[in-house]
């Protein structure tokens, strides 16, 4: 371990040895600089330190590990476990073992989250969730069961019918099998009390989430995609009470901070919601002229659109709002061709974007194959757009510069 | 009337300019070059920055815009950034009204822009990121050869036999040039044979982005090369296209130009669109 590494994971344990402390977290959170730096070591830290000391402050933790895109992280958390959002390795972890359970037409997530496995950086997890995004993860889930034998794995199934006596019962059935098998693992009933408050905390985060997407888009020089991201990316790995206080902490400094207002167009960034993009490309896209006023970034946090209700049925509520109340995305299926791409003439209107980049995973079926498609709705009302790929180790980000760039003049110099 | 600075952050200088718009009208008030040599090209960039506005008598209030290109994507006091395609097509179109083509040819890379009267990007394509095509190339030779940059146009213009460098691979072509020095080929032939190269390789650019029977405009700090200016025409008529190829003495504005325009064109319009940034 390098120093720098043994430093980092001390200020991090440091941090976290008190739980969700306030006088804590003021040591670290007194500015924007701080939060930022915060922010900055937890994504950088792949052995999950912050996860480790959270475990380790109270004998009987457990930790579930959730991939991309949707878990109803409620119920992890209303059995007393962290949920850990695992979004693969980024372009830091060298793959060594990871490439050779794929094909070379696969994209990289996989890889690197077996890497992540298969070193060791995920012992800390008593179990892991394999939402339903594509085969690929689907297929992981299976062989996280042969090489894991000693964990709780599951596939986590979500429904692609929208009705509630179809999809809904289904969901419903799908969440009552996790909230048994958890029970198991803790060895406790969870109530519907615990689900009712886990809900409302979560629709606490959800709200602060919010509040930074919108203040962003309000004033994107205000508040930097790259900074945004790293505070989102922040609660994969936070207890959620303390993610939330950290979102309230850093909208209150950001709010006050002076930055220069530049000469940058307003962009949507879609195809994001899986495989992270490398942080430079990020800053990148930023550097290039462009203001990041939407994403689908880590939708995780943002799959529910309202309020989840706190009386009555919670799993009921949950799958209500799964049904009825989620966001659209080309990681939700969308039966009415019609309303395909709505969602992003709804953003660009919204967020008063003036583009789109279309930023996929290289081999995302989910993302790929939903781009032309949305392509041509963008199309048919004028909305202009760009697209690229990109796998999260990616290196060289000249050709994104390049492209987000002059994307980014052709906006400013003959838009109408 | 907008005040604005364009400043173009290159791989060997700083180009800077100063223009006043009225009413569409463009002005042109102060210029400079400042070359790297190993300085920091931020720090360079707030020089000419100030600079440029203690020789016109202005102060920093007096500018609406402050336009970057080139690598000034970091530049703190810009107002905005513009790709260097866009800022040399404008560039080039404001120095030869004519142009509809620009070959803009840097230290590290040359590109071909295909643009409409207004300096409107209609296609580009740049040389791969092999240096062989580049200004850095022909500087590395130069002084291999114990020639001057000033001299370099001239003497090529003298070759009577030239040999051509086979390779595009720049670490290839030095090795080519050695062998060239040994076998006794002169300086001329030499570097008669490398710009040759070089315009060939423009020349596919210029095909590529379909810029026939169209006025060429050479921007770039080899621009004022007389030598290569030649042989991109001689290889021009070789590869059956017919263009005129012209330059400028203010060539190497051409980026820096295009910024400062663009800036103001940018000005007015978020104005109009109530929509103003303030100068950073």
């Amino acid at each position: 371990m390098t120093d720098k590494t043994q430093k980092t994971t001390a200020d991090i344990s440091a941090k976290l040895e008190t739980g969700n402390s306030s006088k804590t977290s003021l040591m670290y959170r007194k500015n924007l600089k701080d939060i930022v730096a915060y922010c900055q070591e937890l994504f950088d830290d792949l052995d999950f330190k912050a996860v480790k000391s959270w475990k380790e402050a109270k004998p009987g933790r457990k930790v579930i590990g959730y991939m991309p895109v949707y878990v109803p992280r409620e119920i992890i958390h209303a059995a007393g476990m962290l949920p850990v959002g695992i979004m693969g390795g980024g372009d830091q972890l060298e793959v060594i073992h990871g490439d050779a359970y794929y094909q070379s037409y696969i994209c990289r997530i996989p890889r690197s989250t077996i890497e992540l496995g298969v070193t060791g950086r995920l012992d800390v997890l008593d179990g892991m969730l394999f939402p339903s995004i594509c085969d690929v993860i689907r297929n992981l889930s299976g062989m996280w069961k042969l090489m894991f034998k000693d964990k709780y794995v599951r596939y986590f199934d979500v429904p692609q019918n929208y009705e509630d006596e179809i999809g809904g019962k289904f969901y419903i059935h799908e969440m009552q099998t996790l909230r048994d098998d958890f029970a198991k693992l803790v060895g406790h009933e969870i109530t519907d009390d615990d689900l009712r408050n886990s809900i409302a905390v979560y629709n606490e985060n959800r709200k602060a989430v919010e509040e930074l997407y919108a203040f962003r888009a309000k004033g994107p020089w205000k508040a930097p995609s790259t900074e945004v991201y790293l505070l989102v990316r922040a609660g994969m790995v936070l207890p959620v009470e303390e993610h939330t206080q950290l979102l309230k902490d850093y909208l209150e400094v950001a709010a006050v901070e002076d930055r220069p207002v530049r000469d940058n167009c307003r962009v949507v960034v879609s195809g994001v919601f899986c495989e992270q993009p490398p942080f430079n490309m990020i800053k990148s896209i930023e550097m290039a002229g462009c203001y990041i006023v939407d994403d689908d970034f880590m939708l995780v946090t943002r799959w529910l659109l309202q309020e989840v209700p706190i009386s009555g049925d919670p799993l009921e509520n949950l799958s209500k709002a799964f049904l009825h109340h989620s966001n659209d995305t080309a990681a939700k299926y969308e039966p009415d061709v019609d309303k395909k791409g709505k969602y992003l003439i709804d953003s660009v209107r919204d967020n008063s974007a003036e583009g789109i980049i279309f930023a996929g995973p290289s081999f995302c079926d989910p993302a790929l194959l939903d781009r032309p498609m949305l392509q041509n709705a963008l199309a048919a009302k004028d909305i202009p757009f760009t697209s690229f790929e990109y796998a999260e180790n990616s290196g060289q980000m000249q050709p994104i510069r390049e492209q987000a760039g002059t994307f980014a003049d052709s906006i400013k110099l003959w838009s109408a | 009337m907008t005040i604005t600075i364009g400043i173009d952050i290159g791989t060997s200088a700083v180009k800077s300019v100063l223009f006043r718009t009225v009413a569409e009208k463009h002005e042109w008030l102060g210029k400079r070059v400042d070359r790297l040599r190993k300085r920091d090209p931020m720090k360079l960039a707030s020089e000419a920055y100030h600079g440029l506005l203690k020789d016109a008598g202005l102060k920093k209030d007096d500018v609406a815009y402050v336009a970057t290109t080139g690598d000034g994507e970091n530049v703190d006091f810009r107002t905005g950034h513009f790709y260097s395609m866009t800022t040399h097509a404008r560039g080039g179109v404001f120095l030869e009204p004519e142009a509809r083509a620009v070959i803009d040819i840097g230290a590290l890379h040359g590109r071909a822009i295909s643009t409409d009267e207004r300096g409107k990007v209609l296609s580009y394509k740049m040389t791969s990121q092999c240096a062989s095509g580049s200004g850095q190339f022909l500087e590395n030779i130069a002084r291999y050869l114990g020639v001057s940059q000033d001299e370099v146009g001239s003497l090529s213009k003298a070759a009577d036999d030239p040999e051509v460098v086979s390779s595009i691979c720049a670490v290839l072509a030095e090795t080519d040039v050695i062998n060239m020095v040994s076998r006794g080929i002169s300086t001329q032939n030499i570097l008669k044979g490398i710009h040759l190269s070089m315009a060939g390789r423009l020349v596919k650019l210029l095909k590529s982005i379909k810029a026939k029977e169209s006025t060429v405009f050479v921007s770039g700090g080899l621009a004022q090369d007389v030598g290569l200016l030649a042989a991109i025409r001689e290889q021009a008529v070789d590869q059956n296209l017919i263009v005129k190829v012209t330059s400028n003495s203010d060539s190497i504005y051409a980026g820096a130009i295009g910024a400062a325009i663009w800036g103001g064109f940018r000005y007015e319009k978020l104005g109009n669109l109530k929509q103003l940034a303030k100068a950073a």
